[in-house]
């Protein structure tokens, strides 16, 4: 996480960007792990890089001035949207997901190696979405992750209920009038736009393992006020995996993922005693 | 016009047909019950009338309603009772919110849970004999949880109810429980009962409509004319005698 001694006002910015990742997290975590859509969020993170990959190609290589965030958020919903798709219609949920992450990591590979014969420079970019950026964070960072929250938290909060509802009983919430796949898409839009805007901050693999995290807490320790519990563990561990980042001078995910896997470890001692 | 009208309705998956040439016709008030082997496409049926499928060839009409076309309405008579099994019990549900929902579901969201919604809820799990709305549906015995379900299809003030196998995984006592629970809803409240069983319960003090079904309609009217071997062997084929679980409800639990 580079030199211990920063100024006062990047750490400050540095730490409100982790609260705001946090935060973001949180609100995603849990609908997906009481909606049981956590193999979801697999898809989701292969192809927001394979669409990061494919984007990077497009700027470096052909000249396509497109952000790279929007053609990963849009690779992540088109392929999240194709999974449901292709469950509703076709193949049982796993298997569906197994082909579409089959799919995403083609194109990633793909790309990743007409990246690397075209551009020196190229593939390098492309990782930031794989292990995250450096510690420093910018204010168009903290930017991105408060749009990403300010969208995603309140419309995530109108939602969860009916999210879960038709992980509990799909057949009966349709006979009720719900919508059951304008939600299911809209959730996927939603997680889609906050795993790629966290994909840029701390990476696909990272945001992976943090999805899980906080919701599978919340769920485990908490009879009540589960958003709250989410948005505190994946804040507290998104605060502190940036610090142990910066005292073990590794990358945030690096922190952030050693803290995770701590968090896995306590939850099964927690569940064997 | 019947209050329920299928005329010549026929789906498949793919190549497998699953309903073929389908037609009846029940007059409210009715307790049905409609009966048939594994894969004889009886829960096909239900969602079906529920506009959850649309037909690939026919008609149905329920309470008026061209069902395909005005599903929603349709949908707002009838409260809809899945199998217990097709329901994902590792979701954490209060009872409070399992039935709660059918109570909101007809608001635009935010569907927050009001005082009044709660009262309905209530009310709702009293008729069936509960008293604690707080109560994970996860932790509910197999009978608890269908009367969670009937609760959540009663909040809605239904006209009909449609279940799917009410009686399955259920032991004997807790069968005679949720049948007497139906028939007292119909006879009290005036609720159309349709149901999927594998078998009729003995418990009730009524003789149902069964329909016998095995992709297409067998026979239909009084369960004593449509019950008979010759019956039987036609939708049940290989069956030589009629088995003691098709009265008595034995088959399950």
């Amino acid at each position: 996480m580079g030199d211990a001694w920063m100024p006062l006002d990047l750490l400050l910015l540095i730490y409100l960007s982790a609260a705001a990742n946090g935060l973001l997290i949180g609100a995603i975590s849990l609908p997906l792990i009481i909606s049981r859509s956590i193999l979801f969020a697999l898809t989701m993170t292969h192809s927001i890089l394979g669409g990061a990959i494919l984007g990077v190609y497009l700027n470096e290589v052909l000249g396509i001035s497109l952000p790279v965030p929007v053609t990963a958020f849009l690779m992540a919903l088109i392929l999240s949207i194709l999974v449901a798709e292709l469950s509703e219609r076709i193949f049982s949920e796993d298997v569906s997901i197994a082909l579409v992450v089959a799919l995403a990591t083609t194109i990633t590979v793909v790309f990743s190696y007409l990246l690397a014969k075209a551009s020196s420079t190229g593939l390098s970019l492309a990782w930031v979405y794989v292990a995250g950026t450096s510690a420093v964070a910018t204010l168009g960072d903290l930017q991105r992750t408060l749009t990403g929250l300010v969208i995603t938290a309140p419309l995530m909060h109108l939602i969860s209920g009916e999210i879960k509802y038709i992980a509990f009983d799909r057949d009966g919430a349709e006979a009720m009038g719900i919508n059951t796949r304008l939600y299911r898409y809209l959730f996927f839009a939603l997680g889609s736009l906050a795993a790629s805007i966290l994909s840029m901050s701390i990476g696909v693999l990272a945001t992976h393992v943090l999805l899980a995290i906080p919701g599978a807490i919340a769920v485990r320790f908490f009879k009540r006020r589960l958003f709250a519990a989410s948005y505190l563990s994946a804040t507290s561990l998104s605060l502190g995996g940036y610090a142990l980042a910066q005292v073990m001078n590794i990358p945030p995910s690096g922190g952030i993922g050693i803290l995770s896997a701590i968090a896995v470890i306590g939850m099964v001692v927690a569940r064997e005693s | 016009m019947g209050e329920v009208e299928l005329r010549n309705v026929s789906y498949s998956f793919g190549d497998r047909m699953a309903l073929e040439d389908v037609s009846f016709e029940l007059d409210s008030p009715f307790f049905c019950a409609v009966m048939g082997p594994n894969g004889a496409g009886k829960s096909t049926l239900l969602k079906l009338m529920l506009g959850l499928l649309k037909p690939q060839k026919g008609m149905i009409r329920i309470m008026g309603y061209d069902v395909p076309r005005e599903a929603n309405r349709v949908r707002r008579l009838i409260g809809y009772i899945p199998q217990v099994i097709d329901i994902d019990h590792r979701i954490p549900m209060s009872v409070e919110e399992v039935v709660a929902m059918a109570a909101l579901s007809r608001n635009l969201p935010p569907r927050i849970v009001t005082g009044e919604v709660r009262r309905r809820v209530r009310e709702a799990l009293e008729l069936v004999g509960l008293d604690d709305p707080s109560a994970q549906f996860s932790e509910l015995s197999g009978g608890q949880r269908q009367r969670v379900l009937i609760a959540r299809a009663l909040v809605g003030e239904p006209r009909m109810l449609l279940l799917d196998e009410p009686y399955s995984m259920l032991d004997f006592d807790m069968k005679c429980e949720i049948a007497d629970l139906l028939y007292r809803l119909h006879r009290d409240r005036g609720i159309d009962i349709f149901l999927v069983a594998h078998e009729l319960s003995p418990c009730i003090h009524l003789e149902p409509t069964v329909i016998l079904l095995n992709k297409r309609v067998y026979a239909i009217g009084r369960a004593g004319e449509v019950l008979t071997l010759e019956n039987l062997r036609r939708a049940y084929p290989g069956l030589t005698e009629i088995p003691a679980g098709f009265i008595l409800g034995e088959d399950h639990g």
